[in-house]
């Protein structure tokens, strides 16, 4: 394959061959000295007033050392979990309802937890568990997100009007409706956005400690950045940062869902301080598929106004966001605005609107999820513009040309919330997508198709996204020399996959004209990096903050080893020249090297080269065109996807190899909910019908074909790499991508709408109902 | 998984003994429904008894001029049997499709017929090829064995030892599934084979059990062809509907995948 990585050396990721020889560690494999053991009693009904929850069995079974119920933990005055809204909505805030850790007088979802059963094994924790006794008063529930907020559905909360918590717009109302009004034509589209589950292939599990003598904890944990772990803890049990380290070296998979704060940890830290032991819990898969937090749940509603010649004059959003019986900390940002900062797409709109409703239903809390909001915002954009050529008769490509932003308009400011794109080239990525994918040539491609009885279809989708941003201020690195003279790197990071030990160490030897292979990143350092400033690994961010930080420190170390070198050589530290990690006299041949300065100087105190970077928040807005065709077996209802091409501006690339693996990650993600990620609930009892790999469609690695992947690289002004994110795009630009290809395919059979998941029954019927 | 205890048999007869003993017992061979169900605490027996590892019940050779299997046999050895392959292939073509790579390579013939999971795979070759099921009691034909839904004639403590499968004529046998997009089992499979005297068409997946599709049968008895049962249609009643297809979905699959089984024979 001709991609562009294939053009570049790549020598492996440095964490590789401890993942794949097995010597990978992650939260199971830890174990501490007297731990206990703990299994969750939860919830096995939707919704129900909670009568008693009776534990002297479960307590007299041997073995059994406590067994915790919300009674318990009451007196502690735990806060609710944060959300990172901040912003208003029409007329009121977001109402926050109150999550208590372990139920109190209602569960509201099927796998709620309600009691911790600790013992010596986890065995008898588990038989224990089910000895505790629960009586429960069934409540009517509310299930499907558009029912629950309809007067007289079942209510979760007292104080919050028909479930809708927050009901949040953005842009000029007034203005859109008015371009609406003057419009030649519309284009309405209604799209869904089906819940999908995270599942990282670790379990959820954690070790809570705690020790006394400092009275601070120790949670082992996996998870996204321990400030998002630690900052969501503290909130909710009232301690201070320096009380509480996140702990963990290898994280099997993050996905958004993992930078969730859930009810069992803050349960097991009070426990194990209570208990003065380690405890000790690992779930089972069936507990990840009931209560980890899924992601996407909601309903598009989108209207795009055209005029005579196909310019688009308008854009308007109407979602309704299924948030789950409780709020996640990320779930109410990603539907809010974070979607809405890309509501005008890859396209000059003058003006636009969006409203969007979160709605609180009995199922499990939802969160951010590979693109959060973002693919879903991509989605119903790329599907309206498919839509409105097809309505238009508009060639779909001529309509995005005519409408993309041009290059000279850079940086773009969209018409809401004062977003600013940074850079990008939308013409070039769509006509490099058009030529690598031959689009020319399809018409022919169709036909042979359509003579073996087959659909055949071609899909693109220019998508932008936004990356970066975060809840703290800036994000702080730091870059130490340790006493055997070589360099550590620190920041709060923690790679569930991002390649950081490999990428970091590349960034910064870069910069210092050294190998990388004498360059660290720590891994779990709480010493060293536990009181650094900064963010998680979420929204495709740490590249252009941490790692850009990271070049940031290099240049200071650089320059403090300016005045050491003028020293060492008896120079005036102007003539100190500095190349290829050596210092020299200019105009002669006395030289030093950074790493020999490093040495010289290591002893007890600080190195004098210990340097910090520091990078404020800033958003980068990745890009890129992709198409891919797909041919369906209308006997069978098969969609088979014959080629996926991906052209990607992620900014400037550190390693090309690392980025596309990302971006094929990304685009896998979006199949499987294009083609069958679907997680269900029985709309009368809630119960949860998806609860195995034996119910629950995973994508396997034969879905796609190879993807043939290319990087158009517009570098971004915004970090002095010039780099964007890359972790979430291929999401992104997928789901526009294959629905568009799947919808193309099923025009000709008078289907000119269909909803994810396109998974063979599905696709059948719908043609079925088509011939009717 | 509860607590219960693990029994390994030394024999069938030791087998036979523990069964005997334990009326809460149960068998385990390759354990790829029964683990499961174990560590999901789905069962509760008080004892596993281990036949998974018998000689006796394992292995692969002709016997008056059927293919006799061993109970104990995995799907791999199946699979990849020289003579599987030379008598009936299209056995070994479906066996290789079972599960994954590591299903093959611990599940077993026996365990899968005795378990009759409704959207197993083995249950469609046994009941097309007019198989008979051997245990430690007597011989039971296909037609007689399968009862629905995870019921089978098998009475408490027998237990299968094998399975013959009579040879089809000029290989005129094959098996096309489709499979389930999460689980991998047979949303349907359909093994049409032709023994010479009689056509049997047996379908899996589409219904609580798997069974004959007499329609086709008697089509294709008259020409053994494709166009043969172009004009029939499965009717969807009784066909099972999920989260995952309608009855009517299914209908259509038993008879695409028929379609496409003859095809593979060049039988259009």
């Amino acid at each position: 394959m001709q991609t562009h990585a294939a053009q570049h050396e790549f020598t492996g990721r440095r964490e590789d061959r401890r993942l794949v020889t097995g010597r990978g560690k992650y939260t199971d494999d830890w174990n501490l000295p007297g731990q206990l053991h703990a299994v969750f009693v939860r919830a096995d009904r939707a919704h129900a007033i909670l009568r008693a929850v009776k534990t002297d069995a479960a307590m007299k079974h041997p073995g059994v050392v406590a067994v915790v119920t919300s009674r318990d933990i009451a007196a502690e005055g735990w806060k609710n979990p944060g959300t990172m809204v901040s912003y208003p909505g029409r007329g009121k805030p977001l109402q926050i309802p109150h999550h208590s850790m372990l139920a109190t007088e209602r569960v509201r979802y099927v796998g709620e937890e309600i009691a911790m059963v600790v013992a010596q094994t986890a065995a008898v924790a588990r038989d224990a568990a089910e000895l505790v006794e629960v009586d429960y008063e069934d409540l009517p529930v509310a299930v499907d997100v558009e029912a629950a907020m309809k007067p007289g559905a079942a209510q979760l909360y007292p104080d919050i009007v028909n479930n809708v918590c927050f009901d949040y717009d953005y842009g000029n109302e007034a203005a859109t409706a008015q371009a609406f009004k003057a419009a030649h034509h519309i284009t309405r589209l209604r799209a869904e956005s089906q819940r999908v589950s995270g599942n990282p292939m670790e379990l959820r599990g954690a070790i809570a400690a705690h020790d006394r003598a400092s009275d601070s904890f120790d949670l082992y944990v996996p998870h996204q950045g321990m400030t998002i772990m630690r900052g969501g803890l503290i909130g909710i049990m009232g301690l201070t940062p320096d009380k509480l380290r996140i702990r963990a070296i290898d994280v099997g998979g993050g996905f958004g869902p993992r930078s969730g704060i859930y009810a069992e940890f803050p349960v097991l830290l009070w426990a194990a301080k209570k208990l003065g032991r380690p405890i000790k819990w690992q779930s089972t898969r069936n507990e990840i598929f009931m209560t980890e937090f899924p992601g996407r749940a909601l309903v598009l509603n989108g209207e795009l106004a055209l005029d005579r010649d196909g310019k688009f004059l308008a854009i308007r959003m109407q979602w309704t966001c299924d948030q789950g019986a409780y709020l996640s900390g990320a779930g109410p940002f990603i539907n809010t605005l974070n979607a809405a900062m890309t509501i005008t797409g890859c396209y000059t709109i003058p003006v636009a609107y969006g409203r969007h409703q979160l709605v609180l239903t009995n199922t499990v809390p939802t969160t951010a999820y590979r693109g959060a909001g973002r693919p879903d915002m991509a989605y119903i954009v790329e599907r309206l513009v498919d839509q409105a050529a097809t309505e238009t008769g508009i060639d779909r490509i001529e309509l995005r040309r005519r409408n993309a932003v041009p290059k000279a308009a850079f940086p773009y400011k969209t018409p809401c919330n004062n977003v600013e794109y940074d850079s990008g080239d939308y013409a070039t990525l769509l006509n490099e997508a058009m030529s690598k994918c031959d689009w020319a040539g399809f018409p022919a491609r169709r036909a042979a198709s359509a003579a073996k009885g087959k659909l055949r279809g071609i899909g693109m989708g220019l998508f932008v996204e936004p990356a970066g941003g975060g809840m703290a201020p800036k994000d702080q690195v730091t870059l130490k020399i340790d006493e055997g003279g070589e360099i550590v790197l620190h920041a709060v990071v923690q790679s569930h996959g991002q390649s950081h030990e490999t990428v970091y160490p590349e960034i910064v030897a870069q910069e210092l004209g050294i190998a990388p292979e004498r360059i660290t990143l720590a891994v779990d350092d709480h010493a060293g990096a536990g009181m650094l400033i900064g963010n998680g690994v979420v929204g495709s961010r740490s590249t252009m903050a941490h790692g850009a930080a990271f070049k940031v420190g290099a240049i200071e170390m650089i320059k403090k080893g300016n005045e050491l070198a003028a020293k060492k050589l008896e120079a005036a530290p102007e003539d100190i020249e500095f190349k290829d990690g050596t210092y020299s006299v200019k105009g002669t041949d006395r030289r030093v090297t950074l790493l020999a300065l490093a040495k010289d100087h290591t002893g007890p105190g600080p190195n004098p080269l210990d340097s910090m970077g520091e990078m404020p928040l800033a958003r980068t807005f990745p890009s890129g065109a992709h198409v891919a065709e797909v041919e369906i077996d209308p006997q069978t209802g098969v969609t088979r996807v014959l080629s996926y091409v991906a052209v990607d501006d992620a900014g400037r690339i550190i390693n090309h190899t690392i980025v596309e693996g990302q971006i094929h990650g990304g685009i896998m993600q979006g199949a499987g909910q294009v083609f069958g990620e679907h997680v269900m609930y029985d709309a009368t009892t809630g119960q949860l019908l998806t609860g195995s790999f034996m119910d629950y469609f995973m994508p396997r690695a034969g879905l796609l074909p190879e993807i043939a992947c290319y990087e158009r690289s517009v570098p971004s002004p915004t970090n002095p790499l010039g780099v964007k994110g890359v972790g979430e795009a291929g999401t992104s630009g997928a789901l526009g991508t294959l629905m568009n290809a799947v919808v193309d395919a099923l025009r000709p059979a008078g289907i000119n709408h269909f909803d994810m998941p396109a998974t063979p029954a599905r696709v059948w019927e719908a043609l079925q109902a088509a011939k009717q | 998984m509860y607590s219960l205890s693990y029994v390994k048999a030394a024999s069938l007869a030791d087998a036979q003994k523990h069964i005997a003993a334990h009326p809460e017992a149960t068998l385990l061979s390759g354990g790829m429904t029964l683990i499961p169900s174990l560590k999901q605490r789905l069962a509760q027996p008080s004892h596993v008894i281990d036949i998974g590892g018998l000689a006796e019940i394992k292995g692969i050779e002709v016997r008056n001029k059927a293919l006799h299997i061993g109970a104990a046999t995995k799907h791999y050895d199946v699979a990849n049997s020289v003579v599987v392959k030379n008598v009936i292939p299209s056995l070994a073509a479906l066996a290789n499709q079972i599960g994954d790579p590591q299903v093959r390579n611990l599940g077993t013939l026996g365990g899968s017929v005795a378990n009759n999971d409704p959207a197993a795979d083995y249950p469609a070759a046994v009941l097309a090829l007019d198989a008979t099921i051997h245990t430690n009691r007597r011989d039971i034909r296909a037609d007689d064995y399968f009862k629905g839904l995870f019921t089978t004639a098998l009475e408490p403590g027998e237990i299968i030892t094998g399975i013959s499968f009579p040879q089809p004529i000029a290989h005129r046998a094959a098996y096309c599934k489709f499979p389930h997009p999460a689980s991998g089992y047979a949303m349907t499979g359909v093994y049409v084979a032709d023994a010479g005297d009689a056509i049997r068409v047996a379908v899996t997946g589409a219904g609580p059990g798997v069974f004959r599709w007499t329609e086709a049968e008697a089509a294709l008895a008259k020409s053994f062809s494709a166009k043969s049962i172009a004009g029939l249609s499965m009717k969807a009643e009784g066909l099972n509907a999920d989260i995952h297809a309608s009855a009517a979905y299914r209908a259509n699959l038993v008879k695409v995948m028929a379609t496409r089984a003859l095809e593979s024979l060049g039988a259009v």
